[in-house]
This record gives structure tokens, C-alpha cells and sequence, in this order.
């Protein structure tokens, strides 16, 4: 049964993700990557992997997909249409990208990728959290603090740009 | 873990406490409209820090060795402390123009921001922390480039650096995930002790390695990660051009050499062979390129992607010796870059002409200015007796002394082509006549200052044995 969901639902992502870049109108590609989105956080359900299903959920599906859309619909025109691709470049891009793919899923797929002794246990949330507040091997609290930095650095430098010029 | 041992991060700590000190000023400043002194007191603070970070201290890990600091990661922070209090005081004169009035404290903290981000970078132990400085370091630059936002070029700048910058860390996170599925770990020193007992190298980790070189390329805008450059030099403001080109590539390259001779040290031969390649392309692109440039700064970014190809040359040496031509001829092209860079934002700020036929009779109208610009181009060329020759001299031996005789050769025909168009500007500003040459300038007194140090530093690096000596005992090889 697990098997047929996770096949169900990649084949399902695969098919939204690549709808998500070719389509050809902007509020339409949003749409497709909520699609995408919520896939995702069912294949961690799938998993057991509960936490990052409901943070992939709140943050991706709920968050910062309502900003995309907000920001969509306050550009002028939502319903431009992209000019169609040229047949050469769709080509051209698409042989790109088989190739691509097929080199990455081969080196992958013939990796002897060890079995683990240990068995497959759900985290649990405590675990996440302590491993963001404990310093020592395997703690998170560094990256979890310049993380914020960054945050901080990327806001001061969106009210620079939303700032209106005094000229 | 106790108080003490933070002060092993006293870099990091400092550039903190001086970015929250400049947001809580901004804030609570009565006059918004006057924020210029601010950014006066933002340079010192920054000059003090810059000298404290040369006070001896002590070495270690923290968090677990998530965070490494070393005499190495030490040296190469104040390295790109002095590019940044170059940048700084080029900056000023800039910031002063009227259109960047109620904006100029941001100017610093995104640049200290990004700065910081550089800081954890370098120090990084483990590949998540890599990841996210790298991440800091790069997002707040495209704010910046896009910081002149009434010219298209400059938002146009800004949306490239941070699309290509997206791609390349997509790139980048996709090899490293692979080089967690075969090492079972982000952190270095346990990827390389994995490695060792591997008896032989997997596709899978080659593959992620060869992403991770890919992802590190288009940050050190290494050809054919390169196309992104030429535009966002030429629309982003100068200051931030001086500071992609010099600050941002230095430390991308010092990570990168760091990774490479410590996680991927068993797959020396592997690398070696890409590095090379890239290397060969890089020079000889942007060469071919930088012939054809008739505008300044474009003419400086194609220059910078081919000093990046010369830069590789130790990367590629594997030694003692490599690592520290790289630190000395990052520190030399600080200098000659910025020398550079100072003389067409002067230029570019008071008459706003930066095509190269306006340098024509520049030495008449200008002396000084003609003299500092042709230092600087001597030492991007490698000519003696400025500090560019001895950096550029190091890096062939370094190469040269691990038999990579084809790989010098081809450098060294590199450097000749350089000279070429090196020279045009020289000849341009002391030999061609021009009827209506740039007038007589007077320039400020910071911007000043920023072409002594950097002249300074030309003049004396190259001589000044004791610094060469000193970086190569703290370097370390394979």
C-alpha cells in the first residue's frame, strides 16, 4: 500500500513541478507549485517524518505560498501570457535536461548505498528542538543563529529597495 | 563551554556587536536626513576592528568543531577586513550623492552582514555552516547591487546576482547531498577520515564533488559559470562592484581551497584534473573578452574572471606553498583591484565618463591619479617591480614545482595577452592626446586615503618578505 502511495504521489509531483515552469501563465505556475508543495509534505507523512510534514505544510503550502500569490496579484497584469518557447530552444533544453537527469539517476541508482542496523524511528519534535539549542557535536544552535542573521541582513536590505528615492 | 572560549569567535563577535550598534543608531538617529555622519563612525568602528582582528589570540573549535578557528581563518578574515575598509572609504564619496540620502547606514550593514557571512564560511567545519554563510554572504549583495534602483541596469544587476546565485546554490546543495549520502555526514573531518578508508572513490561522491566545484564556480564567476559577471559589474554600483569582485571572490576562493585540501583530499587526482580545466578556460575567456572591453568597469569584471583563472594555480598545487601564494595573491589583488576600482568610481562620480577613449590624456589634467591607476594595472598585469609580480610569480612556481609545466606554460601565454590590454589604458592616459581630457579633480579626503593604503600595499607587499614567510607557516598542504 505504501509503496503504491509514494509512487502515486511522486509521479503526481513530478507531473506538477514540470507543469509549475512550463506553464505560461503566472498565476497558474502558483498554483501548481501549491500542487508541488503539499505533495511533498505527504511524502512525509508517507515517511513518518510528522514535523517536517506540518512545517513543509504551514510554512511552504500555507505561508509562503499566500505571499507568492500576494505578490502576483499586486503586480499589473496577472493575466499576461509568456510568450511561447521556441521549438529550438524547447529542444534544445530538453535534451539538456535528459541527459542531465539520466547521468544523476544512473550514478545514483548503481550506488551500493549501505542498509542501516539501526531500525527506521520516528523523531520526535523534542529531539528536533534539542538538537537546535545544543552546542556541542551534532547541535544546531550555530546555524540556527546566523540563520537569523541572514534573515535580518535580507529584510534591512528589502526596505532598501521598497524604500521610495528622495529624488 | 564557557565565556571564555567565545573569544576564539572575537571576529564574528565584534562585527555583530558593531551591526547592531549601527541598526540601534540608525533607528533611534533624530536626523534622518543627515545619516552620512553615521556612516563616518561606522568606518572607524570598523578600522578598530580590522586592528584588533591582527591582536594575537588563541586557536580552537566550537560548537562541536562546527565552527574552526585557526592562525589560517584568522589571516584570511583580516585579509578581507582590509578589502573591506578599502571599499568602505571608496564607498563614502558615493554615498554622499543625493539619491542615496536615508540610505547610507544600510549601505554598511548589508555590506558588515555579508561580511560576517564570509566569517562563518571561512570557519565553517561542517558543510551545513558552509552552506549558510555562503547563503549570507551572497543574498544582501543582490540587494545591493540594486542599490541605485532608479537605473534599470542596477535592479537588472540585482535580479541576476540573486537568480544565478538561487541556480548555483541549487546546484550546490544537490552535490552536497550526495556527498551526505555516501559519507553519511556534513562534517569535514569525518567525510575525510570516511573517505580514507574507502578503497575506491564512488561515482556517486565524484558526481556531488563535481556539483560542489560547480556551485563553488559560479560563486568565484569561473568559466562556463561566468555569464552572470559582466552584467552585474557593469550595472551595479561601483562600490558594490569593487566589493563582488574583490571581497566576495576572496573568500569564495579561500572556502574553496579549504574544502579541497581537507574533504576532498583523497580525490586529489580527480579534482586536479577539473580544476584544471576550469582554470584554462577561465584565463583564456576572460582574456578574450577583456580585449574587446571599451568601458571601464566591464573592462576590470572580464579581468577579474581571468585574474580568478590565475588564482587556481595554487588552489591546484595541493601544497603548503599553494595554499599560501593563494592568501598572498588574494591580499595583493585586493590591492590592485581596489587601486583600480578607486580610480574609475573617482572618475566615474565627479564627470560620470567611464569609456576608456575619456582616459585619453588623463596624465596631463591628472597626474596622480594616472600614476596610482597605471600601479595598479602593472600589478593586475604582473609587471616588477609592484607587488602583482611577485603574487603572480609564486603562483606559477607553486604549480610549476608539482610538474604542471603545461598548465604554467599556458598561463604564462595568458599573462602576456594581459599585458595587452593592460597596457591601452596605460597608453591611452600618458601617450594618446585627447582635446577635451577630463579636467582636473579634486577628490575627497576618505577616497583619498583608500589610494595611499592601496598604494602602499603594492609598493611594500612585494618586498616585504616577512608577510609571504609569515602566511606560508600558517598555510597548511595535503
Amino acid at each position: 500500500m505504501k509503496e503504491v502511495l509514494f509512487y502515486l504521489f511522486a509521479g503526481l509531483l513530478l507531473l506538477f513541478s514540470i507543469l509549475t515552469v512550463s506553464s505560461r501563465k503566472i498565476l497558474r505556475a502558483a498554483v501548481f507549485l501549491l500542487f508541488s508543495l503539499v505533495l511533498t509534505a505527504a511524502l512525509y507523512f508517507l515517511w513518518d517524518y510528522l514535523f517536517m510534514a506540518s512545517v513543509q505544510l504551514m510554512l511552504y503550502a500555507g505561508g509562503i505560498m499566500v505571499l507568492i500569490v500576494f505578490s502576483v496579484l499586486l503586480t499589473h497584469n496577472i493575466d499576461h501570457k509568456f510568450d511561447p518557447m521556441e521549438f529550438k530552444k524547447i529542444i534544445f533544453s530538453a535534451l539538456l535536461s535528459l541527459v542531465g537527469a539520466v547521468t544523476v539517476i544512473y550514478v545514483i541508482l548503481s550506488h551500493p548505498f549501505k542498509t542501516s542496523a539501526l531500525a527506521a524511528a520516528p523523531i520526535s519534535p523534542e529531539d528536533i528542538g534539542r538538537g537546535f539549542l545544543s552546542y556541542g557535536e551534532n547541535g544546531y544552535i550555530l546555524p540556527f543563529e546566523v540563520i537569523s542573521i541572514l534573515l535580518l541582513a535580507a529584510m534591512i536590505g528589502a526596505i532598501v529597495i521598497a524604500k521610495k528615492t528622495t529624488k | 563551554m564557557n565565556l571564555q572560549t567565545f573569544l576564539l569567535m572575537r571576529h564574528e563577535i565584534i562585527l555583530m556587536i558593531i551591526i547592531l550598534v549601527m541598526l540601534a543608531a540608525e533607528i533611534f538617529s533624530d536626523d534622518k536626513k543627515n545619516t552620512y555622519n553615521l556612516s563616518i563612525i561606522s568606518i572607524i568602528l570598523f578600522a578598530i576592528h580590522t586592528i584588533i582582528g591582527y591582536l594575537p589570540g588563541e586557536q580552537g573549535t566550537l560548537f562541536g568543531k562546527m565552527y574552526i578557528n585557526s592562525e589560517l581563518t584568522v589571516q584570511m578574515k583580516n585579509i578581507l577586513n582590509i578589502g573591506v575598509l578599502i571599499v568602505l572609504l571608496q564607498a563614502s564619496q558615493w554615498l554622499r550623492k543625493p539619491e542615496n540620502e536615508g540610505k547610507t547606514t544600510e549601505f554598511s550593514l548589508l555590506i558588515y552582514s555579508t561580511l560576517l557571512g564570509m566569517y562563518f564560511m571561512i570557519s565553517s567545519g561542517n558543510f551545513l555552516m558552509l552552506f549558510i554563510g555562503l547563503e549570507t554572504a551572497t543574498i544582501p549583495v543582490a540587494t545591493l547591487a540594486a542599490y541605485d534602483k532608479y537605473r534599470n541596469q542596477s535592479s537588472e544587476a540585482g535580479i541576476k546576482l540573486l537568480l544565478s546565485s538561487a541556480l548555483s546554490s541549487g546546484i550546490l546543495l544537490f552535490g552536497l547531498s550526495m556527498i551526505y549520502a555516501v559519507a553519511g555526514t556534513f562534517y569535514f573531518e569525518q567525510i575525510s577520515s570516511n573517505l580514507a578508508t574507502m578503497s575506491h572513490t564512488p561515482a556517486l561522491l565524484a558526481l556531488g564533488m563535481i556539483f560542489f566545484i560547480a556551485g563553488m564556480a559560479f560563486k568565484i564567476s569561473l568559466v562556463p559559470f561566468h555569464l552572470w559577471t559582466a552584467d552585474v559589474y557593469e550595472g551595479a554600483p561601483v562600490p558594490v562592484t569593487s566589493y563582488l569582485s574583490v571581497v566576495s571572490k576572496g573568500a569564495s576562493v579561500f572556502i574553496f581551497t579549504i574544502v579541497l585540501y581537507t574533504v576532498f583530499k583523497s580525490m586529489l587526482v580527480l579534482w586536479t584534473d577539473a580544476v584544471i580545466g576550469i582554470a584554462v578556460a577561465t584565463m583564456i575567456i576572460g582574456n578574450l573578452f577583456a580585449l574587446r572591453q571599451k568601458n571601464m568597469k566591464r573592462f576590470l569584471a572580464f579581468s577579474s574572471i581571468a585574474q580568478a583563472g590565475f588564482i587556481l594555480l595554487g588552489t591546484v598545487a595541493g601544497s603548503q606553498f599553494g595554499m599560501s601564494t593563494v592568501l598572498y595573491f588574494v591580499l595583493i589583488y585586493i590591492f590592485s583591484n581596489l587601486a583600480a576600482f578607486g580610480v574609475v568610481s573617482i572618475i566615474s562620480y565627479s564627470t560620470g565618463k567611464e569609456s576608456m577613449n575619456d582616459y585619453k590624456g588623463l596624465y596631463n589634467t591628472n597626474p596622480k591619479l594616472s600614476l596610482i591607476m597605471m600601479l595598479a594595472l602593472f600589478s593586475l598585469a604582473g609587471i616588477p617591480p609592484v607587488a602583482g609580480f611577485f603574487g603572480k610569480f609564486f603562483l606559477f612556481m607553486a604549480s610549476a614545482e608539482q610538474g604542471y609545466y603545461y598548465f604554467v606554460l599556458i598561463a604564462v601565454l595568458n599573462t602576456i595577452i594581459s599585458l595587452y590590454y593592460y597596457l591601452l589604458p596605460v597608453k591611452a592616459m600618458f601617450i594618446d592626446t585627447n582635446e577635451t581630457p577630463i579636467e582636473p579633480l579634486k577628490s575627497e579626503l576618505l577616497p583619498k586615503i583608500a589610494l595611499v593604503l592601496c598604494v602602499v600595499g603594492l609598493l611594500v607587499i612585494g618586498f616585504a618578505s616577512p608577510v609571504f614567510e609569515y602566511l606560508k607557516e600558517i598555510s597548511f598542504g595535503i
